[in-house]
């Protein structure tokens, strides 16, 4: 390996290749050995779990320490030199940890719930196909590699949402959520080649690390100049909006994030895992590996697309009534904070809301699963024709799932950045700094930080609508239905243990030993520049305040709302009310335009190709086969006609003669008598 | 007054049925017999210009040498019917058709 590493770093390189391998070594055994096999989830657990201990070495080791790249030569095409290796910096071992420390959970919630599902052991295959994708896709050191393991994340999550395959809707959501990460893939993919092209490597310590490539280059009178070559400006903008869509579809924000929601059609498990924590988390992650790439006025578009998809988001999940499609616009919602963080030079809380949003948004899936699962039973136990995911026949569930509710209440508070949980450390960091960054700016820039803050109030309601709908007020289904058979409860172990687990990383003292300032939070320290801002000014102060005060006040507004049922309740028929529960129409819009589109595209081509190509080929085939008929009707009565002729005629003469080889002897003396006439006959006639 | 002509055409008819004989009997005596007739049409012309040769009388000495031979070859040939009626039980010419290849 070049350069020589120390005998430490050397084992904190092997510790980091085992973490990543063992899951793919899990699901290779799972696949040849226990195909059908219920052990399959103990392999996989432990895979996870000894890949996490790797982790966690791999961790206490490289943070806050200097950066470990380890590579090899992968090939060489010409002059080309292409190294394959890892980079292990604070960021990627923050999600190297991060990864085996939410699957984990996953894992063992997942072994309770998926027990009684046909594809049991497939799941686990699946699962550790994920893991160890998402674990290589952070500890990469070069852009080939992290396209690899960026599309095999895309398959794998392609896999399990239609874990349920025989549904038509998880069929059409895996393709749905394929398609859309496939047009992010052609944009990295198109970034990546940019970037080779003016800088000659893969290499993303080279590209993007301290004095790399990237940052020596400038854009000056119309081109984009690297250290060894200059290409015209245009393609910077280019490998932007590349890079952009990768991250758009991976992270679903804006114009690319209808995926996610139909993406809840996979096991719940799965969705807390991949849909919340995770995959999604890779666009973010991406971002914050080629920061340097972006100048100012990209991030800027980077705030407003992320603080847009944030609003968007949050408005839509008002209104919905599936439990996961709330939870899942939330996701959205919170990713757009991240990705508005990034835009705002907010870094370092990007990352930290990164961190924090995995696991209060897993822990709240996991609740969303037993909640659903417990339907579920009721819905079989009473054959009864309902949703189990409409949060509408829920109600009142706190004092029979008792565990459930409180994590739920703590993983809630933290989605809405309640002080004293992690949700408040990470969220109201950004907040504060997109007000710092708005400052400067002019007035439209202001519009960003109070449409964020908006969104946060607008969080504030959702997630209460959520709790009360489901856990507070009366079962509603048991009002509609009052003779059902209930039987439900928290569950065993194996679901509670992942629940205190995550519940217990939803609060502060995880991340900081202050409950109220974010920038004591490590994650955060460890990520800022230099030259960090101290509190210095009034919105370190006024923003936590305003956005508890608001969510405190908000939250008992929809529990009056939606708990006490008061004699009014919010009109559903309003304008905004039905833009909402639509979802903005997107959807249906692309349907509409662009699928439609493509669709009558790909009707004109396949009539093209039938009518057209397929019409030239049989027209071809027909003159072929009418010139083959013609030569073999010529074959069979000329060429063939005229050996025929010849061996008939030597036939007959041959019959003719062998007449007069009879055997018997008058006959050759008749026919010497004739002989002899003909010569008298000729003999008299010539003379 | 007999002339050369008639024995000519005496000598004719004599082996015109001898050929005819030969070709059309069912029996190898009657073909034999045939033959016969054939050879005595020669003779016959033999004879009858010998008349020409009053000097050495040619004619009649070589006559009577075919005559001899005649006698001798019909000896032979009853002799070979005998065998071939041993071997097929028949003396039919058209049954016994192995000369054919």
């Amino acid at each position: 390996m070049i350069p020589i590493l120390s005998h430490t770093d050397a084992q904190t390189v092997n510790f980091a290749i085992w973490a990543v391998v063992l899951p793919f070594a899990a699901f290779v055994l799972n696949l040849l050995l226990f195909n059908k096999n219920r052990i399959a989830a103990l392999v996989s657990t432990v895979g996870i779990v000894v890949s996490l201990v790797l982790a966690i070495k791999v961790f206490t080791s490289v943070w806050n320490a200097p950066v470990i790249h380890a590579q090899i030569t992968w090939f060489i095409i010409g002059a080309t030199k292409v190294q394959a290796g890892l980079l292990l910096n604070n960021l990627s071992v923050l999600m190297l940890l991060l990864v085996p420390m939410i699957a984990l959970p996953v894992h063992i919630y997942s072994i309770a719930y998926m027990k009684d599902d046909e594809g049991y052991s497939r799941y686990f295959r699946y699962l550790s196909l994920f893991c160890f994708s998402m674990l290589g896709l952070v500890v990469v050191d070069n852009l080939i590699m992290l396209y690899a393991f960026w599309e095999l994340v895309g398959f794998s999550s392609y896999l399990l949402i239609g874990f349920w395959f025989t549904r038509q809707s998880a069929v059409m959501a895996n393709k749905k959520a394929f398609i859309m990460n496939r047009i992010g893939d052609i944009g990295l993919l198109t970034a990546i080649i940019i970037l080779f092209t003016l800088f000659g490597t893969f290499d993303i310590q080279a590209l993007f690390g301290k004095e790399g490539f990237v940052q020596l280059s400038n854009i000056a009178a119309g081109m984009w100049a690297g250290p060894h070559s200059a290409i015209p400006a245009v393609w910077q903008y280019v490998a932007f909006a590349g890079i952009f869509l990768a991250v758009a579809a991976k992270s679903a924000q804006f114009p690319l994030h209808t995926w996610l929601p139909d993406a809840m059609e996979g096991p719940t498990s799965v969705s807390a895992l991949i849909h919340a924590a995770t995959m999604v988390a890779a666009g973010v992650f991406l971002l914050g590996r080629v920061y340097p790439l972006f100048i100012e006025s990209e991030l800027t578009i980077l705030a407003i697309v992320g603080c847009f998809t944030a609003f968007m988001a949050a408005t839509i999940a008002l209104t919905q009534n599936d439990l996961k499609r709330i939870l899942a616009y939330s996701t959205i919602s919170q990713l757009g904070f991240m990705v508005l963080a990034m835009g705002i030079g907010a870094y370092a809380s990007s990352l930290f809301h990164l961190v924090t949003h995995a696991f209060f948004k897993c822990l709240l899936f996991l609740v969303a699963g037993i909640v659903i699962h417990q339907m579920k039973h009721i819905k079989d136990d009473n054959n009864l024709d309902i949703d189990p995911q409409n949060i509408l026949h829920m109600g009142g569930l706190r004092k029979k799932l008792p565990l459930t509710f409180i994590v739920t209440i703590i993983g809630a508070l933290a989605l809405v950045g309640f002080v004293f949980t992690s949700g408040y450390l990470s969220k109201d960091g950004i907040l504060i700094q997109s007000f710092v960054w708005a400052e400067g700016k002019s007035a439209v820039f202001t519009i960003v930080p109070y449409f964020a803050l908006l969104t946060s109030v607008l969080t504030a309601f959702y997630v209460a609508r959520l709790v009360v709908k489901v856990f507070f007020g009366e079962f509603r289904l048991q009002k509609v239905n009052p003779h059902i058979h209930i039987h439900m409860g928290d569950g065993n172990w194996l679901y509670k243990a992942p629940l205190v687990f995550l519940a217990i990383c939803s609060l502060f003292p995880l991340f900081s030993n202050s409950p109220v300032f974010y920038e004591d939070a490590w994650i955060y320290k460890s990520f800022l520049p230099s030259n960090f801002l101290v509190r210095e000014n009034i919105y370190h102060t006024i923003i936590p305040i305003l956005v508890n005060l608001l969510a405190v006040f908000v939250m008992y507004a929809a529990f009056a709302f939606y708990g006490k049922r008061n004699a009014w309740s919010f009109p559903q028929t309003g304008l905004l009310y039905r833009i909402s529960y639509n979802e903005w129409y997107i959807d249906r819009f692309y349907n509409r335009v662009i699928v439609k589109f493509v669709m009558w595209f790909s009707n004109l081509l396949y009539w093209f190709d039938k009518k057209v190509v397929d019409g030239l080929v049989h027209l071809f085939t027909r003159i072929g086969k009418s010139l083959a008929t013609i030569a073999a009707w010529l074959d069979r009565n000329i060429v063939d006609g005229l050996l025929h002729l010849i061996a008939g005629i030597v036939q007959a003469i041959g019959n003719f003669a062998r007449r007069f080889q009879g055997g018997k002897v008058q006959y050759y003396l008749y026919s010497m008598l004739l002989v002899l006439a003909f010569v008298f006959i000729f003999k008299m006639i010539w003379t | 007054m007999i002339t050369q002509q008639d024995f000519m055409i005496i000598s004719v008819m004599l082996f015109c049925i001898g050929v005819f004989i030969i070709v059309s009997k069912k029996n190898a005596i009657q073909v034999l017999i045939g033959i016969e007739l054939m050879l005595n049409a020669a003779i016959l012309n033999l004879v009858a210009f010998g008349k020409l040769d009053r000097a050495n009388n040619g004619g009649q000495v070589f006559a009577l040498f075919a005559i001899v031979l005649a006698a001798a070859t019909t000896a032979v040939a009853l002799a070979i019917i005998l065998n071939v009626y041993r071997r097929y039980k028949t003396i039919d010419p058209d049954k016994i058709n192995q000369l054919k290849d």
